[in-house]
């Protein structure tokens, strides 16, 4: 379970996000929506552990019942999507894998498998710029989640898809993290995007959280 | 005007200011090829393997830990924090390593410190610590010198906007699938970046391979490197020793390229090697990387230290060891150089000259010229940054003796202006091709006419970048002394000349007081330039 408790976040001289809380259980995608600017993206940054400096931020995470505050990003294992998939333009589609996988045991059967479950098995060699959109949309995804990640967040991934590949791309995802029972958090303006029974919460104007 | 002759208008300056001088001195160069004889002797030349262990050694070993200490000290650039490398840039090579000299002889004031503080000393150490055989003095003061250089220009890379946003994004990316920031960067960032600044690192690497004022001043004597055996053979007065020196100059530059094909043939069979370091998780390299990146504060020690050193030295009496302060101070060495101020004069004259003609070129062809020609001046730019001052310098002399200008103000002016043109290229094409054209088209539709807009709205806009080109055509200029040197052929003295002719003698404070005025120089314009180009304004 991913829990943020009494969150709070500030420009200088503004309060982006008033206090709030939120328990998101296991393989439970929770959607967070919000005008922009509104501190949804620097909400998963603070959840995550990259929070610009000059963002304040209070509130603690936790993680499985283990208190994230000051543990390095690296050492979090909360795995994020981002609007941009953001291969590494100088691996392969393999390596992009490969760099994922901590264990060194069966690090290429698992690199293989994980591109198989997502009809890329040809593309191991592959540079990520050769791939299309919706292609490396699916990498990304199998990437973060071979990292074996306890939560993960999505800031707005299917955003730059369009309309046909975004709702393939949207169910493939939620799929993968409902089945492997990962608590996560979808940001985005869409509401389209949120899954069908999930919650939504809203970040209204003045920076209080709502259920939808 | 026609729009042709806006066109060659524009392209006349850079043309004979740049164009002509380079391709016209390495032509120059080039029947050097031919005398064989000249190649055999200087093959034959007593310290010719000895001269080449240590080149090899001070140019490659120098460059390796230049990289290094830069790749840990911009380690810390997407953790936004900056760094203050183009201050540290504009001080002339020649200057650090007198300054550098001083600190860290025997009787230096490091180990006058030393003395004082630890070990009690009376007298200076007996081992060698300038000009020491194995070169160490030089790397030490490249390394010094170099790095500033490689942390400006990954930093360039760095900072650009669209690598800034994509390399932090990828950061996060990394650290959320379980990388420390050191691995992160190291596996992502750096792989990215490094081949982006593959020019910055062969004009470190020639420079180091080819340096002649600094290891005049440092390096090593006995045997000395191979540019200073080909630079003692260039300025004989015997022409056999100056085919020999020429010969020397195709040799060295034949061995660069041979080291730039040789780190590239390493590079692609090491290739899948660093393919599968990137990729894999192990070592996991949990080191302390943005810690180190403080590492920098020794930059800041160090230029400090030579600074004072220098100012010290310039106005010392006696001072005896291990004293940290001499017994009384004098201005005589001032006072010498205000009653002789020809070098400095000269060395001010042409450096501001040079830059102010070849800021105007530049501009002139980066407003006037279709940006299809760039590509051509780019390459002519980044091909100049990367040639050694010594085949340069004496493509130059030569086309100097071909035009009979050898020993003239003008002959002296053209040496100055070809580096600090290319310079100022480089530093300006990406801001003024970059300008946001809207601009221009909101004022001309505002019914101001072109001469105007470039000169109220467009060059205030661009005063930063145009400000900071002159500086460093200022900085570059005023540096030469090897081209200077040929070209001045003993009619002209520069503060460059003065201060290695000066490194023989034994007036040190007056060698301290030249290099201090060496180093002031640039750096007093390099600061009003930055005061100058701060903006009132922000752009939304």
């Amino acid at each position: 379970m991913l829990e943020i408790r009494n969150a709070t976040l500030a420009i200088p001289g503004r309060t982006l996000l008033k206090p709030f809380s939120l328990a998101v259980a296991a393989g439970e995608i929770v959607t967070l929506m919000g005008p922009s600017g509104s501190g949804k993206s620097s909400l998963l940054s603070y959840i995550g552990g990259d929070l610009d400096h000059t963002l304040q931020a209070s509130g603690d995470i936790v993680l499985n019942g283990v208190p994230l505050n000051g543990v390095p990003p690296h050492r979090r294992r909360i795995g994020r999507l981002f609007q941009d998939d953001l291969l590494f333009p100088h691996m392969t589609v393999g390596e992009n894998l490969l760099f994922a996988i901590a264990s060194p045991q069966d690090r290429l059967p698992k690199m293989r498998a994980a591109l198989e479950s997502v009809q890329l098995g040809g593309f191991k060699d592959r540079p990520p710029h050769t791939l299309s959109g919706g292609q490396r949309a699916r990498v990304s995804l199998m990437r973060t989640l071979l990292s074996e990640p306890l939560a993960v967040l999505l800031d707005e991934p299917f955003n730059k898809l369009d309309a046909k590949l975004r709702a393939s791309v949207r169910d493939l995802t939620f799929q993968h993290i409902t089945s492997r029972n990962i608590p996560a958090l979808l940001v985005t303006h869409d509401a389209g995007d949120a899954p069908s029974k999930g919650r939504v919460l809203m970040i209204s104007d003045d920076g209080s959280v709502q259920h939808v | 005007m026609g729009k042709s002759k806006t066109s060659a208008l524009s392209f006349a300056p850079l043309l004979l200011l740049f164009l002509l001088p380079l391709l016209l001195s390495l032509l120059l160069i080039l029947p050097g090829f031919a005398d064989v004889g000249a190649f055999k002797t200087f093959f034959a030349h007593p310290q010719f393997f000895g001269g080449l262990k240590l080149t090899l050694f001070t140019g490659l070993a120098s460059t390796a830990v230049s990289l290094v200490f830069a790749i840990l000290i911009t380690a810390s650039l997407l953790k936004n924090r900056s760094t203050e490398a183009g201050a540290f840039l504009a001080l002339p090579h020649l200057a650090f390593a007198i300054g550098f000299g001083f600190l860290i002889a025997p009787a230096g004031l490091l180990s006058r410190f030393i003395g004082v503080a630890f070990t009690g000393a009376t007298s200076p150490p007996a081992w060698v610590t300038t000009q020491d055989p194995y070169g160490l003095a030089l790397t030490a003061a490249l390394v010094l010198k170099e790095t500033p250089f490689l942390v400006w220009a990954i930093s360039a890379v760095l900072q650009r906007d669209d690598m800034q946003r994509g390399l932090r994004a990828q950061l996060a990316v990394a650290q959320a699938l379980g990388h420390g920031f050191a691995s992160a960067w190291l596996r992502v960032v750096l792989p990215q970046v490094l081949p982006l600044v593959r020019w910055p690192l062969v004009a470190v690497l020639a420079y180091g391979l080819t340096v002649v004022d600094m290891a005049l001043v440092i390096g090593p004597t006995q045997p000395p490197t191979l540019a200073q055996v080909i630079w003692t053979d260039l300025i004989d007065a015997d022409a056999a020793m100056n085919a020999r020196g020429a010969a020397g100059v195709l040799t060295l530059s034949f061995v660069i390229l041979l080291l730039l094909w040789v780190v590239g043939l390493l590079l692609r069979l090491g290739s899948p090697y660093t393919r599968k370091f990137n990729s894999s998780t192990s070592p996991s390299l949990n080191i302390p990387i943005a810690e180190l990146a403080q590492i920098w504060g020794l930059w800041r020690l160090s230029y400090a230290a030579v600074g004072l050193m220098l100012v010290l030295q310039s106005i010392s009496g006696l001072w005896p060891f291990p004293n940290l302060l001499a017994e009384h101070f004098t201005a005589k060495a001032w006072q010498t150089g205000v009653e002789n101020p020809a070098p400095i004069l000269t060395s001010l004259i042409i450096a501001l000259v040079a830059s102010a003609l070849g800021l105007a070129a530049n501009v002139a062809w980066l407003e006037w010229q279709p940006t299809s020609r760039d590509r051509v001046m780019l390459a002519a730019a980044l091909f100049t940054l990367c040639l050694p001052s010594l085949v340069l310098g004496l493509g130059e002399y030569r086309l100097l003796l071909q035009l009979g200008l050898t020993g003239t103000a003008m002959g002296l002016f053209m040496v100055h202006v070809v580096p600090a043109v290319a310079y100022q290229f480089i530093l300006l094409y990406g801001p003024y091709r970059g300008f946001d054209g809207r601009w221009r088209s909101a004022a001309q539709g505002l019914g101001t006419p072109p001469w105007r807009t470039l000169t109220i709205i467009k060059w205030p806009l661009l005063k930063a970048p145009l400000l900071a080109a002159f500086a460093v055509g200022f900085a570059v200029a005023i540096a030469q002394y090897v081209p200077a040197q040929l070209a001045a052929a003993g009619r002209y003295s520069t503060l460059p000349i003065e201060a290695v002719t000066l490194t023989t003698g034994s007036n040190r404070a007056l060698l301290a007081a030249y290099a201090l005025l060496l180093m002031a120089m640039p750096l007093c314009v390099f600061v009003t330039a930055s005061r100058l180009g701060r903006s009132r304004w922000m752009v939304a």
